[in-house]
């Protein structure tokens, strides 16, 4: 595979069920070896186009390659070369991990060692258990497991964290970031944006079928937000006329309890606030600094948040 | 092509036998029936109804008579043989013996030695019970006449006709009955696990993976078989060793009508499955389908035993016809319709299903 060509180009997707446009002109390209996120909230188009991708949907219109191959026509070369995970585990319940793997590996013209797959993702202690009786960690990660059995270049994965609580998500991610380091190339739809953050190279931000921004997660928030956020908790010593004249800030607004200034310059905001604070007897201002996250970017693209 | 198809069959018979449900149905419900069947039915008659015909009425055929009436397992009911033949295949009576005008004539002392007179015995080979006491109730009464005219050549034969009668109290004709409720089961019920695949997007999973959609066909098809082999002989072998039933009919009939039986309630099934968008959907289709094949298509009792106006139902259905051929080929059922209609028919439904679920069938 050539490094430079990109690994998945998609320009100008339409597709429609019934009246809802679920894709509408959607354009992107994933590079090799990058983890590319699809972010995005529930209906915003993500697993249509990734099952476009996958070979699962037929586009009404537009241009889609995929290891240089088109999904639509090569469906099964394509499909040897590829590893996916739909949003929902979809295992069948009554066989055992061992069974699912090798039973999945049987379905390609290569495939990879049982006992290997069932150690990287950790499924030991569980590898003679029904997928049934797995947790929901476990079970995303056999999900995962599955989506490797044929060692593909390119891998899917469909909201992978979903429902997850915090430790499996970790865990998950740990999982992912391995599979990155191999050097394979990783397609991911999440409404995290967190996650996003975590694992993400680029990201493409959508909404009702298009896509909004497209960038690293540094490039999306410093497009949007040239400020950080310096918070702490209100004193009747420190009156927003005052805050507003120290060094950098742009703008005092309250947030509750909380007063937070917006200012591009960080060091010496925190400064003058650490003196003036000295200066007044002021003990433990609690100084929080933030940056602006992709929530916030999607915020101020839509107007609304993205967990809604 | 083909890769895949054995593993994936395994696959799906090891999810099948740990299905607790699937099995109960399968397996334990038709065992069941068969074995609670039998001890309700199979106590048989202490005495057998036995048809005698007297096509000579002498003094000669009123000995005869005599003679058997005095076998106190036998109960004698004097019929013309037609009227009694019918009475047969109905089940009324369980034998018919029938004398031959010239049985005087060939017991004369000094008739010439011609070839022993023959008595006809009409018996069903299928009720084995009954089928055998008379052959040997008749053999010894046959060779104590013989015995009584020593120093002649045997005066006297059998002439042993099969003749198959539709008894309710008979093994034969409800463990083949049952077989094909049971493979109208299996099929049926194959549109559960189907809509369950499909609405937990096991289907969809595997359409991501280069498996063919025929190969998983193949592969569904392949393991609903290999298990409709196994109830086969399950419940023959319960039927052979309980009940003393035996097959007359050439196996591979058999086995051809349980495969072709086998897939046309599968195609069945896979319509339900076309139909039903979930697995509890699906669940109450196949009860609703399989309650009236397995009333109406004379399972458990014949389809003439059925109020006239329900009869066409049966006609309808297409368990009347693996039931009815699975009888003829099993047991030498009496026909409801010659074999090559049943053939007929059940091929029909399953090219009929087979095109309605390929047509209708979403695989997500």
């Amino acid at each position: 595979m050539d490094d430079a060509k990109p690994v998945i180009v998609v320009s100008d997707l339409h597709k429609s069920y019934g009246h809802v446009k679920a894709v509408d002109g959607v354009s992107f390209e994933v590079r090799h070896g990058e983890v590319f996120g699809l972010l995005g909230p529930n209906g915003a188009g993500k697993t249509t186009t990734i099952e476009t991708l996958e070979g699962l949907n037929k586009p009404d219109s537009g241009e889609v390659s995929v290891l240089g191959l088109d999904p639509a026509r090569d469906a099964t070369s394509l499909k040897e070369r590829i590893g996916v995970q739909l949003q929902t585990a979809a295992l069948y319940p009554n066989l055992t991990v061992i069974e699912l793997i090798e039973v999945f590996g049987s379905f390609y013209a290569r495939s990879r060692s049982t006992a290997e797959l069932v150690r990287d993702f950790g499924l030991e202690e569980r590898q003679g258990g029904q997928s049934r009786e797995l947790s929901g960690g476990q079970r995303q990660r056999l999900s995962v497991a599955l989506a490797m059995v044929n060692d593909p270049e390119l891998i899917f994965l469909d909201e992978p964290t979903t429902g997850l609580d915090p430790q499996a998500r970790r865990s998950l991610w740990d999982h992912i970031r391995d599979l990155r380091g191999e050097g394979r190339t990783i397609l991911l739809t999440t409404h995290y944006m967190d996650e996003a953050e975590e694992l993400c190279d680029r990201v493409a931000i959508m909404d009702h079928g298009r896509i909004l921004e497209i960038g690293t997660v540094n490039d999306l928030v410093t497009r949007h937000f040239r400020e950080r956020t310096v918070r702490f908790a209100h004193r009747d010593e420190l009156p927003e006329e005052r805050l507003a004249r120290v060094r950098g800030v742009r703008r005092v607004a309250r947030e509750n309890d909380e007063v937070v200034l917006y200012t591009p310059d960080v060091p010496a905001t925190i400064g003058e606030l650490l003196r003036l604070s000295d200066e007044m007897g002021i003990d433990g201002l609690d100084i929080a600094v933030r940056r602006p996250t992709l929530e916030d970017v999607f915020l101020e693209l839509t107007g609304r948040a993205l967990r809604d | 092509m083909l890769r895949g198809l054995w593993p994936l069959t395994v696959a799906n018979i090891k999810s099948f036998y740990r299905d607790r449900a699937a099995l109960f149905w399968t397996f334990a419900f038709p065992i069941l029936f068969v074995i609670l069947f039998g001890y309700l039915f199979s106590g048989g008659p202490t005495r057998f109804e036995v048809g005698w015909a007297d096509q000579e009425r002498t003094t000669a055929s009123a000995g005869l008579r005599d003679a058997f009436a005095a076998v106190p397992l036998l109960e004698l009911d004097d019929v013309e043989e037609a009227a009694a033949l019918e009475e047969m295949r109905d089940g009324e009576l369980d034998a018919v013996i029938v004398v031959p005008a010239g049985l005087q004539e060939a017991l004369r002392p000094g008739a010439p030695p011609a070839s022993p007179f023959a008595l006809t015995v009409y018996t069903d080979p299928s009720q084995q019970t009954s089928s055998s006491t008379v052959q040997q109730v008749v053999a010894q009464v046959v060779g104590a006449v013989n015995q009584g005219l020593s120093g002649r050549p045997p005066s006297l034969s059998i002439d042993s006709r099969p003749l198959q009668t539709q008894g309710l109290t008979n093994a034969a004709y409800f463990v083949p009955s049952i077989l094909a409720m049971a493979l109208m089961q299996l099929g049926v019920f194959a549109a559960i696990p189907l809509a369950a695949q499909r609405e937990k997007l096991i289907l969809k999973r595997l359409g991501a993976t280069p498996l063919s959609r025929g190969t998983l066909v193949a592969s569904n098809v392949l393991m609903r078989l290999i298990i409709a082999i196994f109830q086969t002989l399950i419940i023959v072998g319960i039927g052979m060793v309980l009940f003393g039933v035996t097959i007359v009919g050439n196996p591979l009939v058999v086995a051809g009508f349980v495969v072709l039986g086998s897939m046309a309630f599968l195609a069945i099934g896979y319509v339900i499955a076309a139909y039903a968008r979930t697995e509890d959907t699906a669940n109450s289709l196949a009860s609703v389908v399989q309650f009236p094949l397995m009333f109406l298509s004379g399972i458990f009792f014949p389809i003439d035993f059925m109020p006239e106006w329900l009869q066409p139902v049966a006609a309808f259905l297409p368990l009347t016809y693996l039931g009815d051929a699975l009888r003829q080929t099993m047991v030498g059922g009496a026909a409801y319709v010659p074999l090559e209609v049943d053939f007929l028919v059940l091929s029909g439904w399953l090219v009929a299903s087979f095109l309605i679920s390929a047509r209708f069938f979403r695989w997500q």
